[in-house]
């Protein structure tokens, strides 16, 4: 246990929140919910690749906010086209 | 603890805080409208103060430069996302399948 995995762990606290509203309100409101978890969790994957010292976790975190941003926006798009 | 590590320890508090209030705003928020500003919140606060802790803590090659690419990745992508969304949410308010305050 050291200092990046308990800053990996207190960011859960922060996935609680996002987690409420998608279960919760509107569908435009989960999908910004959806945004803020995905950003949330790719840094948490940049906390956690220092925490156990793997380089090639890093990866894991740049493959991780290209496609939250592509789902984001297929999302928005089937949002405004077919909803 | 030296400088460096201060240092470290207060830039991964200040993201992890950021990202706690920007959750918070997204609960609390009233309309997608202003909950997409918690979204910017992350993506241009947290993320860049997350990868220069890494990269003062690894150096900057090869994690600290991954780190730094991420967080621009984050920087650049986030308001094209928060614009997209704006403009489905408003596509839903204009086609009345959801009201605009709640």
């Amino acid at each position: 246990m050291n200092g990046w995995l308990l800053a990996a762990i207190a960011l859960l606290v922060a996935l609680v929140p996002c987690a409420i509203v998608l279960f919760r309100d509107r569908p435009v409101d989960r999908l910004v919910a959806l945004e803020s978890a995905g950003a949330i969790e790719t840094l948490q994957l940049l906390l956690l690749a220092e925490a156990f010292h793997r380089p090639v976790f890093f990866d894991l975190a740049l493959t991780l906010a290209l496609l939250s941003f592509t789902g984001g926006l297929v999302f928005a798009r089937f949002f405004e086209r077919w909803l | 603890m030296n400088a460096l590590a201060v240092a470290i320890t207060a830039l991964v508090a200040l993201a992890i805080a950021a990202c706690v209030v920007a959750s918070l705003g997204v609960l609390l928020m009233r309309n997608a409208y202003a909950r997409l500003h918690y979204v910017g919140l992350v993506t241009a606060v947290a993320a860049p103060l997350c990868a220069i802790a890494v990269a003062l803590a690894e150096g900057l090659w090869p994690a600290g430069a991954k780190a730094l690419l991420v967080a621009a990745v984050m920087v650049v992508t986030g308001p094209v996302v928060t614009h997209a969304t704006a403009r489905a949410a408003r596509s839903q308010f204009e086609n009345g399948s959801t009201r605009a305050e709640s």
